[in-house]
């Protein structure tokens, strides 16, 4: 699984993180993940698989262990860690556009002020965007007019507008009514057709089975074990998979 | 001397120039009459502020000079105060609590009398130092509750897209955050302006200190004071309304 003569995008290696409060959040996390691929998370709630996303464009730090994304290593203290943000895309449970902004200008934001391009250039690749994620005719509202599936398109295209190697996605149809879960998921499958580079960390069994290259499981903060989605559905002889399979299948 | 078509001319006895005046709203003399050195030929009509006025203008001045001093030490003072830096933090506790826990007026003497004197500011300078740094501590706590009432994912959206903190802060928070504490911002600034009547006890001449010396001088109390109330009223509601009105455009995007 980990082959070690093919460049990863993203390699992760004995990932530890202890918060301040004692909770052993991550504990040796290991996980490599090629360019084009897309890996799914899942586990129970708690388990640390929103932790460990997270850590990978630092938004979460890590208290030992090492994570290269593209082959920069995060944990560098001579590392920027906002040119290393500027390639990783993250789409949050909670949408969190910028409600001061319209849909359009929550896409622009990103290029005009971190890539400093010129602003009709933004405005063209940003209605490109929104064409893309189905959303053309609501480009001027603001996120409160928008429903939960249409603002996480709209983040989803915020995201896309850095012009990312990696998406990140952190259970992005958690929060949706379930009518809207699909819209959302039709994004992401288009996208992983594209060759994004993706992990996501997700309840939905049935995105994971359809377009996972690889599904991880984690529990209590462990990667308790990885597999192509075939086998990995079809496991065994893995106990704690079983049991938390048997819950939500 | 004739008076012809707006124009004064005087003709002295003695012979010799002829003197003209051209310039003038009233004539107090007629056509050919006899005038002598020291008379009042016309005169000059114009509006000249009272004391009254000059004291508005001058609160209004007082009030607006702070007021932007005030912003920008309630602004910085804000920011270092949620600062993950503890010598900023600290410093932005101590600042806010001791100005909180002391009197203005203590402050003004303070401000005039030594801090004035050590370093020869004068009595203006010294009330908008005065003013500026006690409204300021008041401005970060406010500042600060705004930028902590915004949810923690538009910084972590803003800092994911690869915005360094300045640039999450200028383009994400406070934009938001401005129009949260725009409500108890127009409060602080009322209140300035109503602190801004302390400043005559270091004989700065502003609306509070112009009244006082109008009742003086006129034994008038109740028309002046009330007078004073009322443009202090003006003053101050106009603050509201504009406010009202910034925060009616700024509600399009709810």
């Amino acid at each position: 699984m980990t082959d070690r003569i093919e460049p990863s995008m993203i390699v992760a290696h004995d990932v530890d993180k202890v918060y301040p409060n004692g909770c052993h959040a991550l504990k040796k996390v290991s996980l490599s993940i090629n360019s084009g691929e897309v890996v799914v998370i899942i586990g129970p709630s708690g388990s640390g698989k929103s932790t460990f996303l997270r850590t990978l464009n630092q938004l979460e730090t890590i208290s030992a262990g090492s994570i290269r994304i593209d082959g920069v290593s995060l944990t560098d203290r001579k590392t920027n860690i906002n040119l290393v943000r500027e390639e990783v895309g993250m789409v949050f449970q909670s949408f969190n556009l910028f409600p001061h902004k319209t849909a359009l200008e929550n896409v622009m934001l990103a290029p005009l002020k971190v890539r400093k391009l010129r602003k009709d250039q933004v405005r063209e690749s940003a209605r490109e965007l929104m064409y893309r994620v189905g959303l053309s005719e609501r480009m001027d509202s603001y996120p409160s007019q928008l429903s939960g599936g249409q603002q996480q398109r709209v983040a989803i295209a915020r995201a896309l507008a850095m012009k990312p190697k990696i998406m990140l996605f952190d259970e992005p149809t958690s929060a949706l009514d379930p009518e809207m879960v699909g819209e959302v998921l039709d994004v992401m499958k288009s996208l992983a057709a594209e060759g994004m580079t993706m992990v996501v960390v997700t309840h939905e069994m049935g995105f994971a089975k359809e377009v996972a290259d690889r599904v991880v499981f984690m529990e209590e903060g462990e990667l308790v074990t990885e597999n192509t989605p075939e086998a990995f559905f079809e496991n065994t002889e893995n106990e704690r998979l079983q049991r938390f399979l048997g819950q939500v299948l | 001397m004739t008076v012809e078509r707006r124009v004064i001319t005087v003709e002295p006895d003695q012979g010799g120039e002829p003197f003209v005046v051209k310039k003038f709203d009233n004539i107090e003399i007629n056509d050919g009459d006899l005038v002598f050195e020291g008379d009042v030929i016309a005169g000059v009509e114009s509006i000249e502020l009272g004391p009254l006025a000059w004291g508005l203008l001058m609160t209004l001045k007082l009030s607006v000079v702070s007021l932007i001093f005030a912003l920008f030490i309630g602004l910085f003072t804000g920011l270092a105060r949620i600062s993950a830096n503890p010598a900023l933090k600290n410093l932005a506790i101590t600042y806010i609590e001791l100005v909180r826990g002391t009197p203005l007026l203590v402050q003004i003497f303070i401000f005039y009398f030594f801090i004035g004197t050590v370093l020869d500011l004068d009595r203006f300078t010294a009330g908008v130092a005065a003013l500026s740094v006690f409204t300021g501590a008041y401005i970060a706590e406010i500042v600060r509750s705004g930028i902590q009432s915004i949810a923690p994912g538009q910084m972590e959206a803003a800092r994911s897209l690869g915005m360094t903190y300045v640039q999450a802060m200028t383009n994400v928070i406070l934009p938001q955050a401005f129009k949260r504490t725009l409500p108890p911002m127009a409060g602080q600034f009322i209140n300035l302006i109503k602190d801004s009547s302390l400043v005559s006890v270091i004989s700065i001449t502003d609306l509070s200190k112009a009244g006082r010396e109008v009742v003086n001088s006129t034994f008038a109390p109740f028309e002046v004071w009330f007078t004073v109330a009322l443009l202090y009223l003006v003053l101050t509601g106009l603050l509201s309304w504009l406010v009202q009105r910034l925060e009616k455009r700024l509600s399009a995007s709810d």
